[in-house]
């Protein structure tokens, strides 16, 4: 401990520490540019000088660490005339474009030129022009107005790490650039949006359409990933103008993904739905809720009358409210119904008849940055939840171990200490590989159903690596279990596996869900009769449907099945924010509104439940769906709805949510590996799936910016071996036939990618084009 | 005493007399009565009346969206939506005055950075119909376009006091 004096206030501080830390500690103002809490030091913007005595000149506070005994002044003549300076300098060459720069407003440049700056300009030489770049969709760039503080650099190389903007050139010749004048492709380079000090790096689609100051801001959460990120939605006359993070030191930070920030184009798009609208013949009606619910009641009952309450499904996308969930799922069970679920992109529901299954994470997720050792199975953490990612670079950059076993070689944001790429199949093998080895070392047996799996996974170096270093240091090491672990047609076996090495040595578990799935979970959205899984509620026709939030096809992994079964069945109710292709099997489609309309309260992975309000007015007549869904069951005459607003609801929820919101399967019954049928014939591929990160969501997908990314694709593009591709002589882009075993095909673009294991080949789901091959595992490849 | 004084005082008519020497200068001395509206009185420079968005001699509109007229108009009489336009530019999309609201404070063009919005000498309007008090960017530009003469020439006067 040092004590320091700051402005006659004296202070006991850390040893070490940066005088401006300790400054802004004890709320002294110091003005700075280049310093930023989460960044390193890099000490080259000059504005933070101050004044310490017996120092022969005044010394940057950002990089300057107390001594005991110092006495510093912020405010002496001596200081203030190097801050007044430094401001001089920095303006000129700044354009002084306020007026016109969206950072004008909420800009430390602006604010601290008011503070420290002249009223006169001395300044009469040519001012230097620096041109702009086009560094992508997300973000307008003005270089003129950077002041060469390199937080965007900083965060690209140690954040986000991809280190995507760098500086070039020296003194009047410095920029800012991207690399070979790239665009900037990280899922979380809007944070830079934030970072920088000036006007340089603004938001392109908010570009020139509000000002700060008239903006109004609104706590919410966002609901694209199991994180949770808080947000501040921030509006101008009921429209969604913008979204900035909203610090939250154990969830987000101050950061958040390109996904919650930019997602919100979607509720300004001209595909929101506004009126409800009836089926006639084979066009729409516009109608109002009047008719819409008693057209929806008369539907019901005559299917219920004829089919019985099991003729009725009920499918939730995972984007739901906790309230939304609840009060669907209690629609449902009072009309004795359990046909409902949202788990649209899981096949294997074997685990399910163990209750309360699912885990979330078993530590919490702010500890992800300080892990010793973290084993990814079946996950692209970086692109799946873009937050958590952070953290494990975050924790690779302190010296922790990560492997990963995964089909696809997704390239990370971390280094992989070791990486296992096999094919799908073989990843629960894999993951029991590594059981094995760590049966060894801890010296008891492995169940034999799981040696059935491990022999499966060969005999592998790096599987002893895996499990000598989670049993090393097992209370901080971690299993994260990702979205294609989930889509696994194994995903009990890989649960249970994760299960007995979590058990036998004590590592944690994260069991990734899609957005909002833990809350979903808990409040009832799944099925109390494993039987009526989502899989069966698609496969087996039922007579109605209704389907909530949901673009059908691109939001399961098997939109197909449900798709034909929309068409069979006789009545269809589409609760939706916007018009999709899912609408055109329906009979009344009811408008409900996205979060950004709707409060309510999401479930991060953690088990932190945190409530998001609503930003702006319903538009139009859409209405929250917790109003919709209430209403519609006092149509049914159904009791226990007379709920007045969202705090009712919520206080019925909490007497009924579980006591242990997460237990973890013991003894899930395990299907044994089925033949490799691929291995013999040489034309049958894996297929590797995932849904990229622009396509999981029905907001995502209708984000215009986000479309335009690079890590979007508007059409799918599969994916081969790059030896492979080389047999078929295949260039990049070339059409060819996919086909499932069962006879369904589509014909796309393929090219070579070095992610792609032999004998594979990667299509991503989330498209309409690549939905007729379902979950098929296997595919023959043709040239067209 | 005071009593005889004053009782010829009255006699005489002497007040009366005094009032009409008024009334009689006034009826030979000039007149300055004005015929409006085909006659009117001088008005200041820096008179405040309808407003108008001026253009830059090239024709470009001056109004650049900063959005800061909106921000001190102490009656909230402004209302401005901004884009990009295609060019690449900040503009507004809609500027509406609602001239009910507006007090003539003239803060709107002290505030505007590029002397877009500015109050004219115009005072004499009137509206026909409900909701024509408010005026849209179209207006206000043809206001500009039509009195440009006159606008830049009083703030050309007004300049040298400033
Ligand atoms: S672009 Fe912004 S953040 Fe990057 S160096 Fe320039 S001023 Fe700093
Ligand atoms: S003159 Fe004053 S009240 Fe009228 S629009 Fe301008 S700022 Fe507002
Ligand atoms: S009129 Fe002037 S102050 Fe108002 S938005 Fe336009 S440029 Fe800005
Ligand atoms: S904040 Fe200290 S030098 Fe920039």
């Amino acid at each position: 401990m040092a004590t320091i004096e700051i402005d006659g206030k004296s202070l006991e501080v850390e040893n070490g520490t940066m005088i401006i830390k300790a400054a802004d500690e004890a709320g002294i103002y110091i003005p700075r540019f280049c310093y930023h809490e989460k960044l390193s030091i890099a000490a080259n913007c000059r504005m933070c000088m101050v004044d310490i005595e017996k120092a022969p000149k005044p010394m940057p506070a950002c990089a300057t660490p107390v001594a005991d005994g110092m006495k510093i002044s912020t405010l002496s003549e001596r200081a203030v005339e190097a801050q007044k300076g430094t401001m001089e300098f920095l303006l000129i060459n700044h354009p002084l474009d306020c007026p016109i720069c969206d950072q004008g407003g909420e800009c430390p440049l602006q604010d601290q030129a008011l503070g420290y700056g002249k009223d006169v300009s001395r300044f009469t030489e040519k001012k230097r022009v620096v041109e702009d770049k086009d560094i992508g969709p997300l973000i307008a760039t003005a270089m003129t107005r950077c002041i060469h503080c390199t937080r965007c650099v900083r965060f690209g190389q140690e954040v986000a790490g991809i280190m995507e903007m760098g500086g070039t050139g020296r003194g009047e010749h410095m920029e800012i650039t991207t690399f070979l004048g790239g665009s900037i492709d990280s899922e979380v380079s809007g944070n830079m949006i934030d970072l920088c000090p000036v006007g340089a790096l603004t938001s392109k689609p908010y570009r020139y359409s509000a000002r700060s100051w008239e903006l109004q801001n609104h706590d919410a959460v966002s609901p694209h990933d199991c994180v949770g990120a808080n947000l501040h939605i921030q509006t101008l006359r009921n429209e969604v103008k913008r979204i900035v993070p909203r610090d939250n030191s154990a969830v987000n930070e101050c950061w958040i993904s390109d996904r919650d920030r930019f997602g919100y184009e979607a509720v300004n798009s001209p595909e929101r739905l506004t009126q409800p609208m009836l089926k006639s013949g084979d066009h729409w009606e516009v109608t109002d809720w009047k008719t819409a619910f008693s057209k929806v009641v008369q539907g019901l009952q005559t299917e219920i009358n004829s089919a019985g309450p099991e003729g009725v499904a009920a499918l939730i996308s995972p984007l739901a409210t906790n309230e939304e969930g609840y009060l669907f799922q209690k629609l449902l069970r009072s009309m004795d119904c359990d046909n409902i679920d949202h788990r649209l992109r899981q096949v294997d529901f074997l685990a399910d008849s163990q209750q309360n299954l699912y885990s979330g994470a078993e530590l919490p997720l702010e500890k992800l940055s300080t892990i010793s050792s973290v084993l990814l199975v079946g996950s692209n953490i970086r692109k799946e939840q873009p937050l958590l990612g952070l953290k494990l670079r975050a924790a690779s950059l302190g010296g922790s171990k990560i492997y990963a076993i995964n089909s696809l070689d997704y390239h990370f944001n971390f280094k992989l200490d070791g990486a296992l790429i096999v094919e799908p199949s073989t990843v629960p093998a894999a993951l029991a590989g590594v059981a094995l080895d760590v049966s060894r070392i801890v010296g008891t047996d492995l169940p034999e159903q799981f040696s059935a799996w491990a022999q499966l996974g060969g005999n592998r170096d790096v599987y002893s690596d895996i499990a000598e270093v989670l049993v090393a240091d097992s209370a901080e090491s971690l299993i994260i279990l990702g979205d294609s672990c989930r889509q696994h047609p194994h995903y009990s076996v890989i649960l249970a596996i994760s299960n007995w090495i979590r058990e036998v040595c004590g590592v944690k578990r994260i069991d990734l869900h899609e957005a909002n799935g833990v809350g979903l979970t808990q409040n009832g959205c799944v099925p109390k009769n494993s039987e009526n899984n989502a899989l069966n509620l698609v496969s087996n026709p039922r007579s109605a449907y209704l389907l909530y939030g949901l673009d059908c096809v691109e939001d399961s992994i098997y939109g197909n099945v449900l798709e034909d079964s929309l068409k069979k069945a006789n009545f269809v109710v589409s609760f939706s924010a916007f018009k999709s292709e899912s609408m055109n099997h329906a009979d009344v489609v009811l408008p409900i509104t996205p979060y950004t309309e709707c409060s309510g309260h999401f479930t991060n992975v953690e088990g932190m439940t945190q409530r998001s309000n609503a930003a702006a007015l319903p538009r139009g007549e859409a209405r929250p769906g917790w109003k919709v869904l209430r209403v519609l069951a006092n149509q049914l005459s159904l009791s226990g709805f007379d709920f007045v607003d969202l705090n009712d609801v919520n206080s019925e929820m909490e007497n009924t949510i579980s006591e242990k919101p997460f237990e973890y399967p013991h003894d899930i019954e395990i299907t044994l590996p089925d033949k490799h049928n691929g291995q013999d014939s040489n034309k049958l591929f894996h297929r590797i799936m995932d849904v990229p990160i622009y396509r999981v969501d029905p907001l995502v997908r209708r984000a215009t910016a986000l479309q335009k990314t690079a890590d979007n694709s508007i059409r799918p593009i599969a994916g081969l071996n790059v030896e492979q591709a080389r047999e078929f002589t295949l260039r990049d882009g070339t059409l060819m036939n996919v086909v499932t075993p069962e006879g369904n095909g589509i014909s796309i673009q393929v090219q070579a990618d070095n992610r792609v294991p032999v004998n594979c080949i990667y299509i991503p789901a989330g498209y309409i084009e690549t939905a007729p091959l379902g979950v098929a595992t296997h595919l023959t490849l043709e040239e067209v | 005493m005071t009593m005889v004084k004053q009782f010829f005082k009255n006699f005489f008519l002497v007040e009366l007399l005094k009032g009409l020497r008024v009334t009689g200068g006034q009826l030979i001395s000039k007149k300055i009565t004005v015929q409006y509206p085909d006659e009117k009185t001088p008005k200041s420079p820096r008179f405040r009346g309808l407003h108008a968005l001026r253009r830059y001699a090239n024709g470009e509109e001056r109004c650049i969206a900063c959005k800061l007229c909106e921000a001190v108009c102490p009656a909230l009489a402004i209302t401005i939506d901004s884009t990009e336009r295609e060019d690449g530019t900040r503009r507004t999309t809609r500027y509406d005055v609602d001239l009910f609201k507006c007090i003539y404070c003239g803060f709107c063009e002290e505030a505007c950075p590029v002397d877009s919005i500015v109050l004219t000498d115009i005072h004499e309007f009137h509206f026909e119909e409900k909701g024509m008090n408010v005026i849209d960017k179209v207006k206000l530009l043809e206001i500009g376009d039509k009195y440009e003469r006159d606008i830049a020439s009083a703030r050309h006067k007004d300049a040298p006091y400033r």
